[in-house]
């Protein structure tokens, strides 16, 4: 009795998932690729997996043109990498979150391993920042930063608990510094040891917070 | 230029929609400024990534004042000024997350007759994927952005906002 009280929601909740997955795909993909995702997403929703990037990669494929078959394979392939992300995640401590899980996906497929995305969970920030971070590090990846450099560089960021706007930030200075003529190795490597500095000494003269206003004295 | 996003005019300047004598005075040097490296650009496709990422740096130095940009995703919104130089296009537009990579709903506008295509954006603050479709058929990353695998053998290029 118990058992059939939690299928028939359980039931119902993927009967509306599908429902979500089938309006977002109308007319974007072919049958079969519908009928594939909302199988992969209502599994995936089930084991707290985001399914926003299945459906984004269906549609992807789709409007690229490219054939049913190899549509299915990437689909596949980014639910393989949600699995991967999110059991990083929770080897790093994180319990699951759709959003964090989505952002070590992509940090994933922009290069960094399962390792970083752990060693990057065991820092301990929030999961707000976690996911900044993450999407930061696939990016710095993209650019061709080196794992090392790049983990050390966000890891610094996370842990001196710099607001999301600074750690985005990082990308346009990676670039920046590249554009000078170092390495995106030196470039991340540069602004860790800056960001180490600025933990421990505070933002430079003229960058951190404007000393409060003297109160008025009282009238007589 | 790199210290301060351009003005708004200053981006219609940019576009095409205005001259630079209708720019006020105050105005005048920064438009210039940004003609200078337009036409910098346009000389040398390598020097895109600079032009695109000065850009995006003032762009953010404007979005940091939102910060709970995780938490209120559809209030935090940020502008991206997307340039391209393809001379030799009649039609180009941007498809990618930011619009589920629709190749028809944002058209990059041509700026005279130099092949440099633009389109301003304002889109959620976060992170997008995109790609240039040049003639409603050749999917291009933008050379001035770095660029993850798609999983289809191509690459997407990466907007960090």
């Amino acid at each position: 009795m118990i058992a059939t009280l939690l299928v028939i929601p359980l039931t119902l909740l993927g009967m509306q998932q599908q429902d979500s997955i089938a309006v977002r795909l109308a007319g974007r993909v072919s049958p079969d690729i519908a009928t594939l995702v909302e199988r992969l997403g209502i599994a995936a929703s089930a084991r707290g997996l985001p399914v926003d990037p299945l459906i984004q990669k269906a549609i992807e494929g789709s409007a690229k043109g490219i054939p049913s078959e190899r549509v299915a394979t990437a689909v596949r392939w980014v639910e393989m990498q949600l699995d991967t992300a999110a059991a990083a995640l929770r080897e790093g401590g994180v319990a699951t979150d759709t959003l964090v899980i989505a952002a070590g996906e992509f940090a994933i497929s922009a290069g960094l391993s399962n390792h970083d995305i752990t060693a990057l969970a065991r820092i301990g920030a929030s999961v707000a920042a976690l996911t900044v971070g993450l999407r930061v590090a696939g990016t710095l990846a993209a650019m061709g930063v080196p794992s090392a450099e790049n983990i050390g560089l966000i890891s610094e960021k996370l842990r001196s608990g710099q607001p999301a706007g600074d750690v985005l930030s990082v990308p346009g200075r990676v670039q920046a510094e590249i554009s000078r003529g170092v390495t995106p190795a030196q470039a991340a490597a540069g602004l860790e040891r800056a960001a180490a500095a600025q933990a421990k000494h505070g933002p430079p003269p003229g960058r951190g917070n404007p000393p409060p206003h003297p109160t008025p004295p009282p009238h007589p | 230029m790199s210290e301060h996003e351009f003005h708004p005019l200053v981006k219609q300047l940019l576009d095409g929609d205005i001259t630079l004598a209708a720019l006020p005075p105050e105005l005048r040097a920064e438009g210039e400024e940004a003609l200078r490296l337009l036409a910098a650009v346009d000389r040398s496709v390598v020097s895109v990534p600079a032009v695109t990422w000065r850009v995006m740096a003032g762009i953010e130095r404007r979005r940091r004042r939102v910060r709970p940009w995780l938490l209120a995703p559809a209030l935090a919104l940020a502008a991206a000024l997307i340039l391209w130089i393809l001379p030799e296009a009649h039609e180009v537009s941007l498809a990618g997350t930011f619009n589920r990579w629709d190749a028809h709903v944002t058209p990059l506008v041509r700026s005279g007759p130099t092949g440099v295509w633009t389109a301003t954006l304002t889109l959620p603050a976060g992170q997008h994927q995109y790609a240039f479709v040049v003639d409603g058929a050749r999917w291009v990353p933008d050379p001035g952005a770095p660029a993850v695998d798609d999983g289809f053998g191509r690459r997407n290029s990466v907007l960090t906002l």
